[in-house]
């Protein structure tokens, strides 16, 4: 009998167990019953000033639809994902989120989201009116799973005092000019560099890697041989690796150094690429800093490109309000809805509204520059082909590898993501 | 072996003492022995978080795919590495404050504070502080050591360095330690009789001498509890390194075992895999503290 305690904790944790996943894998979904009043959760991660924004088009969407009531729920961004977790895990999921582009095929791929084409009334003529780099994001395996609700991507900022002490007249117009003018505005003995990087994930070398022409994977997604370590991919690490080793870029890449930000506005970096939060960072921190924005250099074919990032609005499958939140959905990406948040600095998807007056005058460029960036892989595994690309720049820098053989192993660890 | 009939008055104090066990027995088993068990299942499949019942079964797929992965060896060897250096770091480090914490000197109250603040500190925060330090642009270390030391000649990129990059992680877990054990051993040195002390300073013996030959055997239970509540600890270090390697940056070369582990479960979705990987640790952990158990109670003879 002294061993009846440890028994019954050890049977008991048992049936706990099994009771847990049993509860957790048997979910019924009541459909909504006609005319009554609907709650529709919504969660998103948006700062403070945007989120006091949203009730704006929250209280406009309340009116016109009387029946339906929006909750909001706001997340800081790292505790995001866990929180969608352990909601999917618990089977109470929020009817809508404003969710990172990057994981939507991700949790596509999990049957976690409802899939919107041909399901949803009017979503082609909604999908069609945004610009492609973001419209590109929401697709998986031929279906959509979401609407990009708002996007961003980066443009080159340049400090005009270092490019006129110089004695350079303006941006750089093609890549050409860029490396040069990298090249003539650095100094590495007074730690002053023609340009930065913010690290060296993807993110950071994806604008002139698409402005050259680059690619990671074909359209496809089959295979990533031929295409991360093809010709235009590697001509364009190269070039980075180059000019880093020339001293044109600063060594905080590869980690721990001064950050963009802050480098750019003290004139340590006459370059940088980033996106339109800077605006709002740099009135906070450096109330005195004229920021000055350009469009991508134009690569060898002579186009420009860059990257998209941004953020697309879903709806998760275990909802069991579906009709009222997809009007929602497509509330959010009316004009007036997307007019409305771009008073707090966020850049509609609506391609429409390009050069519209209503919207403040620094998106003009972002805006024009969407019209040809692109979105990165839109694969469920993107973030492991990331680190494998990641890890390869690393190496090139560091002289481990080439740039085309570093490449050449990140093509195989990425052709096997795709594999899986 | 005993019959299965318990008899009266044992049963009765059972069910006496049933109910003031059971909140802590359900709180326990709610929320440590079902986790552990459902974790240990979850090592087994590819596992399928919004329908477990659909999971597909791996085997020992998951703990064969950790033995292969050059990432989680790496992780293997930092996290023992980390162990190793500041767990007998902090507690000879503790030990020596203990002596010093231990005089009677004016403003004894307020060292024993200092000492024991950084223990109370926040992982995150300090975290980012070391973080800032030892920025290889612009910290307060390569200042210190460049400009004012001239101990070295140019910057060093510490955060960039595969290997450098764990040094900020290492110091921060002993700065924090060393309060924390020289309480302890500050405690266990009130215990050690005063006439014992007398008796070796009669018989000739020096400061030294006395301490090797006295206070030290005298600590012997202290050290051991120390050693093997450390070692846990530090072979499940997590929050320092991921605020300060930004995850096990760069090139997944300073991961731990458990920052190792979020990433795969929380990244990229993979919870099998990452069960897999914390049973490694759990089992590697038993093994270690119960040989450190061993040997350290086989040597100590006053415990």
């Amino acid at each position: 009998m002294k061993r009846f305690i440890p028994v019954s904790l050890v049977i008991l944790a048992l049936l706990l167990t099994a009771s847990v996943v049993w509860a957790s894998g048997s979910k019924e979904t009541t459909p909504e019953p006609a005319g009554q009043k609907v709650t529709v959760t919504y969660w998103h991660t948006m700062s403070d000033p945007e989120a006091a924004q949203l009730n704006k088009v929250i209280s406009a969407f309340e009116e016109e639809n009387p029946n339906i009531t929006i909750k909001p729920t706001k997340f800081a961004y790292d505790d995001f994902k866990t929180a969608i977790l352990t909601a999917v895990a618990g089977g109470d999921v929020p009817d809508t989120a404003r969710i990172d582009i990057i994981w939507v095929p991700e949790f596509a791929d999990k049957g976690w989201l409802l899939r919107l084409d041909g399901n949803m009334a009017g979503f082609e003529t909604l999908i069609n009116r945004t610009f492609p780099g973001p419209r590109a994001t929401a697709r998986w395996k031929e279906h959509y799973y979401g609407l990009p609700q708002n996007t961003n991507t980066q443009v080159l900022l340049w400090n005009k005092e270092r490019f006129d002490q110089a004695g350079i007249d303006g941006p750089p117009a093609t890549i050409q000019e860029f490396a040069a003018d990298a090249r003539k505005l650095s100094n590495p003995g007074k730690e002053q560099y023609g340009y930065a990087l913010g690290g060296t994930y993807f993110w950071a070398p994806a604008p002139i890697f698409y402005a050259m022409g680059g690619r990671i994977v074909s359209p496809d997604l089959t295979t990533a041989d031929g295409y991360i370590n093809g010709p235009e991919s590697v001509r364009a690490f190269t070039l980075l690796t180059q000019l880093y080793k020339d001293g044109a870029i600063s060594p905080n890449l590869l980690g721990g150094g001064i950050g963009t930000s802050d480098g750019h506005a003290s004139g340590k970096y006459a370059m940088i690429i980033d996106g339109p939060w800077m605006v709002d960072i740099y009135a906070d921190t450096y109330p005195d800093f004229n920021v000055h924005f350009a469009m991508i250099p134009k690569g060898p074919d002579g186009n420009t490109s860059s990257v998209v990032g941004g953020e697309d609005a879903v709806i998760f499958d275990g909802s069991t309000h579906k009709e009222a939140a997809k009007k929602w959905l497509a509330y959010l990406l009316s004009s007036d809805a997307q007019k409305t948040m771009a008073q707090v600095g966020v850049i509609p998807t609506l391609s429409e509204l390009r050069g519209d007056p209503a919207l403040p005058d620094y998106f003009d460029v972002f805006m024009q520059q969407l019209q040809t960036a692109r979105a990165r892989v839109a694969h469920p595994r993107w973030s492991d082909m990331d680190g494998a690309i990641n890890n390869a720049f690393q190496r090139m820098l560091r002289g481990d590898q080439s740039p085309q053989a570093a490449l050449d192993q990140a093509a195989k660890e990425i052709d096997k993501l795709l594999a899986e | 072996m005993a019959g299965t009939l318990i008899h009266g008055s044992r049963r009765r104090k059972i069910a006496t003492a049933l109910p003031f066990l059971a909140p802590g027995i359900i709180l326990y088993v709610l929320f440590v022995a079902a986790p552990i068990v459902y974790s240990f299942a979850m090592s087994f499949f590819d596992w399928n978080l919004s329908n477990p019942f659909q999971s597909t079964w791996l085997g020992l797929a998951n703990y064969r795919k950790a033995l292969n992965d050059e990432v989680f060896r790496r992780a293997i060897v930092n996290t023992v590495a980390y162990s190793a250096v500041t767990v007998p770091s902090q507690i000879a480090l503790g030990l020596g404050a203990a002596l010093l914490l231990n005089h009677k000197v004016r403003g004894q109250p307020f060292f024993r504070v200092v000492y024991y603040l950084p223990v109370i500190t926040n992982w995150v925060i300090v975290g980012v502080l070391f973080k800032y330090a030892f920025n290889g642009q612009a910290g307060l270390v390569n200042f210190l050591l460049r400009d004012v030391l001239h101990l070295i000649g140019s910057n060093v990129l510490w955060l960039g360095d595969p290997v450098l990059a764990l040094v900020p992680v290492f110091l921060v877990e002993i700065w924090k330690g060393v309060g924390w054990c020289a309480v302890i051993y500050l405690a266990a040195l009130q215990g050690v009789p005063a006439n014992l002390m007398e008796a070796a300073t009669v018989d000739g013996a020096g400061p030294v001498r006395r301490f090797f030959s006295v206070t030290l055997p005298m600590l012997g239970a202290t050290t051991l509890f120390l050693v093997v509540v450390r070692t846990i600890g530090t072979l499940n270090g997590y929050v320092s390194n991921v605020v300060i390697t930004n995850g096990g940056q760069p090139m997944d070369q300073t991961h731990f075992v458990l920052t190792l582990m979020y990433k795969v479960a929380f990244g990229s979705l993979q919870f099998g895999y990452g069960a897999a990987i914390s049973y490694f640790l759990t089992v590697f952990i038993a093994i270690v503290s119960f040989v450190e158990m061993r040997v350290l109670q086989d040597r100590g003879s006053s415990i």
